[in-house]
């Protein structure tokens, strides 16, 4: 009972939501603003059905989250390492922050055409392109966390013997793990924006996908793919705070 | 001494990639006009530089830039503001709010240049757009944040409810809204450029795409170059300005 009143009243909370789609709704059925502008909501979501059930969808999609994922694995491994170095000795401090401090606020996406010169127009250059603009919040969320790690905790550990290596994650891991979890809460819908962008300039996946149906004034399409990349960033945004607060059960606990 | 000592250290990475960037152009490893070396790179800025058409361009994206940041630190921060103190606006504005917020606003500039043309407007309304969001939700957790105690005792001095936005809740609560608009400026430059690659007739990304295109890549690099600096530079003199702001608190970094 009290799981049906929660959940009814979540329902309730979005009907800010419901009130533009109907408004939406209504607008288009009027006549108001001409369908190549905006289509009725119905048809979009009529369209998005279609596009489901012929599995038009996938594709563009499954290529789109590949590229996501993969560019965000690598920023997170290579983030890791440089901003746990960095923290930890100071010739690669000394190395880093002045690219971070440069690197973090530059308007990577500038890169485009270069990576498509040199990665070429599939996969690569926007893999490459989801790592350079990911990196840096990796690296910043990653030094922060490690710096945060109590010294007497890294003597107490080495006092008993822990090695190295083992103190990177037996310790310093574990205690940077709540940075870090907000560093890709930051990266990842920066990943989804270099994702899409890059495609919509160079082609391919869910953005190329977008382009071309605008091209072809296929209007309702172009609506249903961005609701598609709506629901994909919240979606895995909402992913990601559950994920946080299993992860960091004993943190906040 | 120190002063130029420390900026000297500073500069010391970025010779460093400089020399493997050169180095590695040197051996020939990789085709030199896919690769330009730094030296031909800056040969190309300089030449750059000196001609009138990467002011004019650059002046345009710049002036996009700025009126699409304006124009949402103008909408953004009443709304963050109204946001927090009225639970109505809140409830409206909310979910809004949160179903947007991941969505990568690049992907709506087909749309926007289907309804507004391509151009100006459309740039900037998508620049609006992507700046709105981070200050709506800085500016909204900066007035949630101010302490009770403040407005308690403003009021209890007799402070009118009208004066109490302008006097306490905005004050204490502009340090966390400047955060907002730091964010929204480097997304704004994304953005910006974005936009101008995708589709435009103007400006540094469509002029970076040209060259690009036309094979004259030491200047799509040099192109590049001066980007990352102005982004750098814009980054840099809005935290000293924030820090001027602030003077009677604490410095932001």
């Amino acid at each position: 009972m009290s799981m049906l009143k929660t959940a009814g009243r979540q329902l309730l909370a979005l009907y800010p939501l419901l009130l533009i789609a109907v408004a939406w709704e209504i607008a288009a059925r009027m006549g108001l603003v001409r369908a190549l502008f905006l289509p009725a909501f119905s048809i979009v979501i009529q369209q998005l059905g279609t596009l489901t059930l012929n599995g038009e969808l996938f594709p563009p999609l499954m290529v789109s989250l590949y590229r996501t994922a993969a560019g965000l694995i690598i920023a997170f491994a290579v983030g890791l390492l440089i901003g746990f170095f960095s923290a930890r000795n100071r010739f690669v401090r000394w190395l880093f922050n002045p690219l971070v401090a440069v690197g973090l606020p530059a308007p990577k996406i500038a890169l485009i055409p270069i990576f498509t010169l040199w990665f070429g127009i599939d996969h690569m250059s926007k893999i490459m392109l989801v790592f350079i603009t990911t990196v840096f919040p990796f690296i910043v969320s990653a030094a922060a966390g490690a710096r945060t790690v109590p010294t007497s905790q890294i003597w107490a550990a080495r006092a008993m013997g822990t090695s190295e290596l083992a103190l990177l994650h037996r310790i310093v891991l574990p205690a940077s793990l709540p940075s870090l979890m907000s560093g890709i809460r930051v990266a990842v819908p920066i990943a989804l924006l270099t994702t899409f962008t890059t495609e919509m300039v160079a082609g391919g996946g869910l953005g190329g996908a977008l382009v071309l149906a605008q091209r072809y004034f296929e209007t309702p399409t172009v609506y249903a793919y961005l609701l598609v990349m709506l629901v994909c960033g919240y979606v895995i945004d909402i992913g990601l705070l559950r994920l946080r607060r299993r992860v960091l059960r004993w943190h906040e606990g | 001494l120190r002063y130029v000592l420390s900026t000297l250290s500073w500069i010391g990475p970025f010779a460093i990639v400089a020399a493997l960037w050169q180095g590695i152009a040197m051996l020939g490893v990789v085709d030199p006009t896919f690769f330009p070396g730094p030296a031909t790179v800056l040969a190309a800025t300089a030449d750059l530089l000196g001609s009138r058409e990467i002011f004019v361009n650059l002046g345009a994206s710049l002036l996009n830039c700025f009126f699409g940041l304006v124009l949402g630190f103008a909408i953004g921060v009443p709304l963050g503001v109204a946001m927090a103190l009225s639970p109505m606006a809140d409830s409206f504005f909310g979910p809004i709010v949160k179903a947007t917020y991941s969505l990568p606003k690049a992907a709506l500039i087909p749309l926007f240049i289907l309804w507004f043309g391509v151009g100006g407007l459309t740039n900037i309304l998508a620049i609006m757009l992507t700046a709105l969001l981070p200050i709506v939700i800085y500016t909204y957790h900066g007035v949630l944040g101010v302490p009770q105690i403040f407005i308690w005792s403003a009021k209890s001095l007799g402070t009118p409810r009208v004066k109490l936005l302008g006097r306490i809740i905005i004050p204490a609560a502009s340090h966390s809204i400047l955060t907002g608009i730091r964010i929204a400026l480097g997304f704004s430059f994304i953005i910006t450029i974005a936009a101008e690659m995708i589709v435009s007739n103007f400006g540094i990304g469509k002029l970076m795409f040209l060259y690009g295109e036309s094979g004259a890549y030491q200047y799509m690099f040099a192109a590049v170059l001066i980007l990352v600096v102005i982004a750098y530079l814009a980054d840099v003199g809005f935290v000293a300005l924030s820090n001027y702001i602030l003077r009677w608190q604490g410095p932001i970094d």
